[in-house]
């Protein structure tokens, strides 16, 4: 973990007194856990790791799902593993869930919002474990397993999956998130912490909603086709606060559903979805014919020019030619969704009306739907240039941009968009002229579709009051 | 003659009303190489050109696709119908060689009897018939009811057997429809309590949208029918859903609707064909109609008549192997081009119930059907901020953009059941086909039969992507 958001918990890393007893120790003249923050500033970080953490989660949990399918899947595991898929896609969804959550809590009190995370590889620190994109394994569950668990699981199974996710950490013990959930509830909930006037209340009309991104994942309506979750889920949790008390009740929602411990039904946790997924492997995996996932790499990055000699030890480097647009590809889109993510939290409030906050919600909801169709794309394509997906695969890159953060000025937002356009045009040229016939189609597509994208951002951008322009 | 049997086909013809006298020519719908995400576009077939003088085919070529003609009007849709016959298991379109001298006639019957749905009144019902005809000549459908004026009808239009050439010697009959005009019950506008409405100058009014008066309403009680619908109480079972969808006025009464008087001349019917020789008899029938001009010809609405026949024919479910995974993939996005083709037509914002400055409930929307069946609060069905809809168009077309990768349909969960149509929830309201209304009353849903094809494209991995690695 980069020093920078270290060094703010080693109080809470290493065991020793908890960094809210510690500012509560502050205040009686004893050092706090540090004394650049005050206990506001301490709660707008924590929620902010927590956001890397879900972010990171997330990403990792669609490309275990990505992982899944492919022509070795025999017809008798076909439903199992379809409903794996779901499910951990409903996981996924989920965390985005939280994640949008956790921004309105930074929002509710002021905070700059993030939609940053950590890049691979690195450290665990607060991090449940290294962040490492990876096929579905047994021990990858378990990794996934052990950051959902609730605190006082234990057992044989429980010693199982520990010593599992340890090893597959590199020896080292990978964390739970309720660790860090339990530590922002406890600052939040506490006033002599958090003072009254940090919760912003005219802030609700800013902050993300239900029914702007939910899209039906309610109480198991949607996402829940092949019967394989618990009834009941996926549910995206997406709450708009006001209060204290409307925040620490989201936080420990969003905790619950990792954890479970005090869900009416606990089989709707995280931690029992993966654990089910994690039994079931086990007992599959030692069937001959048991092939769930694609060959894809761990860790794919691709690089800004075609190389044939690998430069990080922990990644693949993609080096097929026609991957590697599709990679770049992949990765341009996922700035763009991460900028308007950005971007619309920080835009004008929600109306009766259609504004430009519309556009830019479509245009994120647009982005999802293209990573999803470029990730089924690069989960069958080759890694490497030469070699054959059949035998080792790319997968999708995630890689995060040089910045999440936009310009200052409205109109500038909006040019930073269409640059990411221009780069995408660029590699689009290239996709365009893949030999393969669907891919073709998809990239054409799309460009059809950026051409109209264009379009409207440069209606928006004509629409801006001149005091935007300058 | 050697023929088993013969047949019409198609079995069921749908013409579309205009007063141009060209029809529009053949035409197909294509998506555009370089625009996969763009609208249809309309591309000249091969037409059928008739001789007016011979009533014989002239050419097969294609012609440019206008929907008017220079003047202005309204060009129809004057469909085909072709006579098929079997000999043994070979189908063919019949010459005049194949009946091998057997004589051939044709009968047709339309009608049209909106009014005699709303009076109950049998002399209500206007019908037009040929009878029985062999010549080449236009032969007009006057649709006559018991209670028009003495010598009047309503022109449906008419129906032609054209003349077997050497170059087109196939048996074929052309159905033209009406003009689509509005004709009445009085050649001055009256009011709903039956008193004639007078200008500012004390002269009756002439009612400039008839063609013609046709109706006796010294005889018909269709001029100043009155139809009841008291609010909150259940309506009457022989009510159309919804009610009062006629030309008319509120009476004084609350709830009252009271008839104009119009009547139109839409019809529908069948036609008949017998070929005979000595004591063989073959029949043949098939079913026509005319329906309004197609406003936006370049598209297809979600749901159609050919989604409901093809259900009604194939049942609502779908076998194994019925399908490839590429003919349901291409089903998929079918369904999502339909979908942003019509929310182009859409005004999306109005329909979501979003509050304007003239204020909420400002047209007719399914919030104000959920309010007026269900008493159902008043409550925009998405976000307002989300149903701009250029980007509402634009999250379809994105859709459609990412099917093409090859990746499955995910978003079955989100299309309205046919057993959710009443759904008012939350949840329930939002699902696709949004804010539209099937002839039910009710939010409209696709077929059973779209909805199993998409179920069951859904149904592979995402990260299928194509053929390439089916599982």
């Amino acid at each position: 973990m980069r020093s920078r958001f270290a060094r703010h918990l080693r109080s809470v890393l290493s065991g020793g007194p908890s960094s809210v007893g510690m500012l509560r120790a502050a205040r009686a003249a004893r050092p706090p856990i540090s004394p650049e923050l005050d206990g506001h500033q301490y709660a707008i970080f924590l929620l902010r790791v927590a956001a890397g953490i879900e972010h990171a989660l997330m990403a990792q949990y669609l490309y275990a799902a990505y992982s899944l399918g492919g022509p070795t899947v025999v017809e008798r595991h076909r439903a199992t593993i379809l409903g794996w898929q779901e499910t951990i896609l409903g996981i996924a969804k989920e965390e985005m869930g939280h994640l949008i959550t956790v921004q309105n809590v930074l929002r509710l009190i002021s905070g700059p919002i993030s939609f940053d995370r950590e890049d691979f590889p690195f450290d665990a620190a607060f991090y449940p474990f290294d962040f490492t994109l990876e096929k579905l394994t047994r021990a990858s569950l378990a990794k996934y397993v052990y950051a959902e668990k609730p605190p006082d699981w234990s057992g044989p199974l429980a010693d199982e999956i520990t010593k599992l996710a340890t090893a597959a950490n590199h020896e080292a013990a990978p964390n739970a998130v309720s660790k860090l959930y339990e530590l922002m509830i406890e600052t939040l909930a506490d006033p002599e912490i958090v003072p009254d006037r940090a919760f912003r209340a005219e802030t609700r009309s800013t902050q993300g909603s239900w029914s702007e991104w939910g899209r039906g994942y309610a109480h198991g309506e949607r996402g829940n086709t092949h019967g394989a979750s618990p009834a009941g889920s996926p549910d995206l949790i997406i709450r708009v606060m006001s209060s204290r008390q409307d925040a620490v009740d989201a936080l420990r929602e969003i905790a619950e559903q990792g954890e479970g411990t005090t869900l009416t039904d606990p089989a709707h946790s995280h931690f029992q979805r993966f654990l089910t997924i994690y039994q079931q492997f086990a007992e599959l995996e030692t069937a001959a014919d048991f092939h769930p996932t694609r060959p894809v790499a761990t860790n794919p990055v691709v690089e800004d020019a075609l190389s044939e000699h690998p430069s990080h030890n922990a990644c693949t480097v993609i080096t097929h030619p026609v991957t590697f647009y599709w990679a770049h590809l992949l990765n341009v889109r996922y700035r763009l969704l991460l900028s308007g993510l950005t971007h619309v939290f920080q835009s004008a409030a929600a109306s009766a009306r259609p504004t430009a906050r519309s556009e830019l919600i479509t245009l994120v909801f647009g982005e999802m739907y293209k990573l999803r169709g470029l990730s089924s794309v690069l989960v069958e394509m080759p890694a490497h240039r030469g070699g054959d997906a059949a035998h080792a695969a790319a997968g999708p890159p995630f890689e995060m941009p040089y910045t999440v953060n936009i310009p200052l000025r409205e109109v500038d937002r909006w040019r930073w968009h269409l640059s990411m356009l221009t780069a995408s045009r660029g590699i689009l040229e290239h996709l365009v002229a893949d030999d393969d016939p669907a891919r073709r189609a998809f990239a054409a597509a799309i460009r059809d579709g950026d051409r109209a994208l264009i379009e409207r951002i440069e209606r928006v951008i004509a629409g801006l009051e001149p005091g935007d322009m300058t | 003659m050697k023929l088993d049997e013969i047949r019409i086909l198609p079995p069921l013809a749908i013409a579309r009303l205009g007063n141009a006298d060209e029809p529009v020519n053949n035409y197909d719908l294509q998506v555009a190489e370089g625009r996969p995400l763009g609208y249809r576009t309309i591309v000249p077939a091969p037409t059928l050109v008739v001789d007016e003088a011979s009533g014989a085919i002239v050419a097969r070529e294609c012609r440019p696709v206008t929907f008017k003609d220079a003047g202005g009007r309204i060009r129809p849709v004057a469909p085909f119908l072709e006579l098929w016959g079997r000999e043994g298991t070979d189908w063919r379109h019949l010459t005049l060689d194949d009946l091998q001298g057997a004589a051939i006639r044709w009968r047709v019957t339309v009608g049209n009897i909106k009014v005699f749905r709303r009076t109950g009144d049998p002399n209500d019902r206007a019908i037009a018939t040929t009878e029985w005809f062999s010549e080449h000549a236009r032969m007009p459908l006057a649709g006559r009811a018991a209670n028009f004026l003495p010598g009047k009808s309503i022109p449906f239009g008419d129906v032609r057997f054209l003349r077997p050439t050497a170059e087109f010697p196939q048996l074929r009959v052309r159905f033209t429809p009406a003009h689509g005009y509005v004709y009445g019950s009085d050649a001055f506008v009256r009011k709903p309590d039956g008193s004639y409405a007078l200008d500012g100058g004390g002269y009756l009014q002439p009612d400039a949208n008839l063609r013609d008066v046709v109706y006796d309403a010294s005889k018909g009680r269709w001029l100043g029918h009155n139809e009841v619908v008291v609010p909150n109480t259940p309506f009457e079972p022989t009510l159309t859903i919804p009610p009062q969808i006629f030309a008319g006025a509120s009476g004084t009464a609350p709830g009252e609707w009271i008839s104009s008087g119009y009547l139109d001349d839409e019809c529908d019917g069948i036609v008949e064909v017998e070929v005979g020789a000595g004591e063989t008899r073959l029949r043949a029938f098939a079913r026509i109609g005319a329906g309004p001009p197609a406003f936006a010809p370049d598209s297809y609405p979600i749901r159609t008549v050919y989604d409901e026949l093809e259900q009604a024919m194939l049942g609502p479910t779908i076998a194994e192997g019925d399908y490839t995974d590429d003919e349901l993939q291409r089903e998929a996005e079918e369904i999502l081009r339909r979908a942003f083709e019509t929310i182009r037509l859409m005004n999306t914002t109005l329909m979501n119930g979003n509050e304007f400055p003239e204020g909420i409930d400002i047209g007719s929307t399914m919030l104000r059907q959920d309010k007026n069946d269900a008493a159902r609060a008043w409550e925009p069905i998405m976000a307002p901020t989300l149903v701009d809809n250029l980007a509402v168009e634009s999250l379809h077309q994105n859709i459609v953009g990412v099917l093409r990768s090859g990746a499955p349909p995910w978003f079955i969960s989100t299309l309205r059941r046919f057993d959710e149509i009443g759904d008012l929830t939350d949840l329930g309201r939002r699902k696709m086909p949004a804010m539209m209304r099937n002839a039910d009353g009710r939010y409209l849903c696709l077929t059973r039969r779209q909805h199993e094809k998409i179920r069951i494209a859904s149904l592979q991995f995402a990260s299928r992507g194509g053929k390439r690695g089916t599982p």
